[in-house]
């Protein structure tokens, strides 16, 4: 248990440390709406998440 | 394979490194899941970019459309046509082939030449491969659950099947590790051009590793015994659903379980942070910071309130999380306001908005495919405007045919219409240029009126932020940790794999998944930011009813019984 609970703190301490190097990255998962094929639409950050 | 039969083992024995095995290579495909659902929320713009730009506007609508339908229809579809063959054929083989199309659809997007090099064939084949990608991932987790719990002893089902749950934030720390370090290795200009390719191929890794695994794993022990003896379903479909007895338990894991857990894991995972980034106005980079943070405390919970659930119960947990979630939303995200930007949370109980309409010219804004161009009235202008700048308004109804209006404390302000043309897919000049000018009118009087543009770093309380966050998590632990052996308990072996795939894919994409853009609406329509919190609480409630008065525990329930 002490290796897996290990592991992960390894790899979400990764991630948190290249999240804070530059972490300017859309986390919200998945987009089913039209603003996922409209790049340019101003409709986006409103209705994306 | 353990050679003990996995229902007749203790509960008390620990886990062979068989059982390791087989959550192991079960979990490996729902990163896999968790993994691309990043990808595509990340690399969204980008993607549109590459196979979008090129297309006229009704062609884009169109493949928005079914881009949407493979998020909501495809993946249920892909629950009864993979459930159904898990029940006929297996759950080894069926979750083999769900995963080597996963993974061979994502590596593929990895490789897809763009617009620019073969045209309007690079988005037909992107939506196709979409579309693969959603129906095999509606066998996936069903496979997983199902094979994970039918391996695990009688009374560990709960904390076996609780690793599965872990794997959503695996998948995004994955993703971030992946995205992060490509884009840091290649710089962002190479990124967008060729490097958003690299976290899909390198898919093929992940892909190769679960396939080798799941070729060593053997049949579930309960189906092989079922097919021994010839007692496979022949039609899971009809069992399932066309006879009332199970039917009926479908609805109630639907109703009574799977909607209140989605909206609820959609509310903690990602309304909390878009709520900090879009209408608390914190950057997107802290904000970021601030769920992972939460998240890494929260995740070793979903182990726990799985383990909890094998003693004390399934429905205890997981309604104790739905009740919670029903009486704290409300006060919890009242408080991030509070911890995120104060100023927000000062100027919103000072100064007063008001939008003044006649109420037949305001329209639904619910739709989630709508664009800005489907708003053309000063009303929906007007509130897409302030909903737009988070701030929190009243509707105040104006006499028939009267113009709208927006009163930010003193100052009025008038919203335009909007003239369309190209078909309806465009405002034209002049319309464009006042809805354009009415924004920054709006900006500015919110502005001078105290409501801050950003959230300003200075005055965050981050670790209150970070607790309230933490909180938000381990909710969706307690409602999402003990679910899916609740699923598997729910249903027998004959048509387990179909009778759990198609309400958890329900529940999970269209209760949770439009959860996002129904807040949304909802805050549009009614001006207080808050009010997209109604959703989730009135589908967590009414779920909470449900599954108290007509849900029965599973814990103790011996799912050979039936077989």
């Amino acid at each position: 248990m002490w290796k897996l609970i290990l592991g992960f703190l390894v790899f979400a301490g990764g991630a948190m440390y290249l999240l804070s190097q530059g972490g300017d990255i859309d986390m919200g998962g998945e987009k089913h709406g039209v603003e996922a094929h409209e790049p340019a639409s101003g409709a986006a950050s409103a209705a994306s998440h | 394979m353990s050679s003990i039969p996995a229902p007749v083992r203790g509960a008390a024995s620990p886990m062979t490194p068989e059982e390791k095995k087989v959550i192991f290579a079960s979990s490996l495909g729902t990163v896999f899941e968790w993994y691309d659902f990043y990808l595509y929320g990340s690399l969204a713009a980008i993607i549109a970019r590459q196979f979008f730009s090129g297309l006229d506007p009704s062609a884009a609508f169109i493949f928005a459309l079914l881009a949407f339908a493979a998020g909501f229809i495809v993946r249920p579809f892909g629950a009864l046509v993979f459930g159904r063959l898990g029940d006929m054929i297996g759950r080894k083989y069926t979750f083999l082939v769900t995963i080597l199309i996963m993974g061979l659809a994502t590596f593929i997007v990895g490789v897809l030449p763009n617009y620019a090099s073969i045209g309007v064939a690079a988005p037909v084949i992107l939506i196709t491969l979409r579309m693969l990608q959603g129906l095999a991932l509606g066998g996936e987790y069903g496979g997983a659950a199902t094979y994970v719990a039918e391996h695990a002893p009688h009374g560990r089902r709960g904390a076996y099947t609780a690793w599965i749950q872990t794997t959503a934030t695996l998948g995004l720390f994955l993703s971030l590790m992946v995205i992060l370090s490509t884009r840091t290795i290649v710089g962002e200009e190479a990124f967008a051009d060729w490097g958003w390719r690299v976290p899909f191929i390198v898919s093929i890794l992940l892909l190769g590793i679960s396939v080798w695994i799941r070729l060593s794993m053997n049949e579930s022990p309960a189906f092989k015994k079922m097919k021994e003896e010839g007692k496979t379903s022949k039609a899971p479909l009809s069992e399932s659903f066309g006879q009332w007895r199970n039917l009926k338990v479908v609805l109630l894991a639907l109703f009574g379980l799977v909607a209140g857990q989605a909206v609820v894991w959609y509310s903690g995972q990602f309304y909390a942070l878009f709520f900090l980034t879009s209408v608390l106005k914190v950057d997107g980079s802290t904000a970021n910071m601030l769920v992972a943070a939460s998240l890494i405390i929260g995740t070793p919970f979903f182990v726990v309130f799985g383990t909890l659930s094998d003693r004390i119960g399934r429905k205890p947990i997981i309604l104790a999380g739905l009740l919670l979630a029903v009486v704290t939303y409300f006060p919890l995200f009242k408080a991030l306001t509070a911890a995120a930007n104060p100023d927000l949370a000062r100027a919103q109980a000072t100064v007063p908005i008001v939008v003044k309409a006649d109420p037949a010219t305001c329209s639904f804004q619910g739709s989630p495919v709508a664009r800005e161009v489907d708003f053309t009235n000063p009303c929906d202008i007007a509130k897409r405007a302030l909903a737009q700048n988070s701030a929190s308004y009243a509707n105040e109804a104006a006499p028939a045919g009267a113009g709208a209006v927006i009163r930010i404390g003193d100052r009025e302000i008038v919203p335009p219409s909007g003239a369309l043309i190209a078909g309806g897919h465009k405002f034209d000049e002049a319309s464009g240029k006042a809805i354009a000018q009415f924004k920054k009118d709006v900006a500015a009087a919110l502005k001078e009126a105290g409501y801050p543009p950003k959230a300003d770093p200075a005055k965050m309380d981050k670790v209150k932020i970070v607790l309230i966050l933490s909180v938000l998590v381990l909710y969706v632990t307690m409602v999402y940790g003990p679910i899916a052996a609740m699923l598997v308990e729910m249903f027998p072996t004959r048509i387990r794999y179909t009778s759990m795939s198609l309400p958890y894919h329900i529940g999970n994409g269209w209760f949770g998944g439009l959860m996002p853009t129904i807040a949304f609406a909802m805050v549009a329509q009614n001006g207080n930011i808050y009010h997209g919190l109604w959703y989730p609480v009135t589908i967590a409630a009414v779920t909470f009813v449900i599954g108290l008065l007509f849900v029965r525990e599973t814990k103790d329930v011996d799912i050979y019984a039936g077989d």
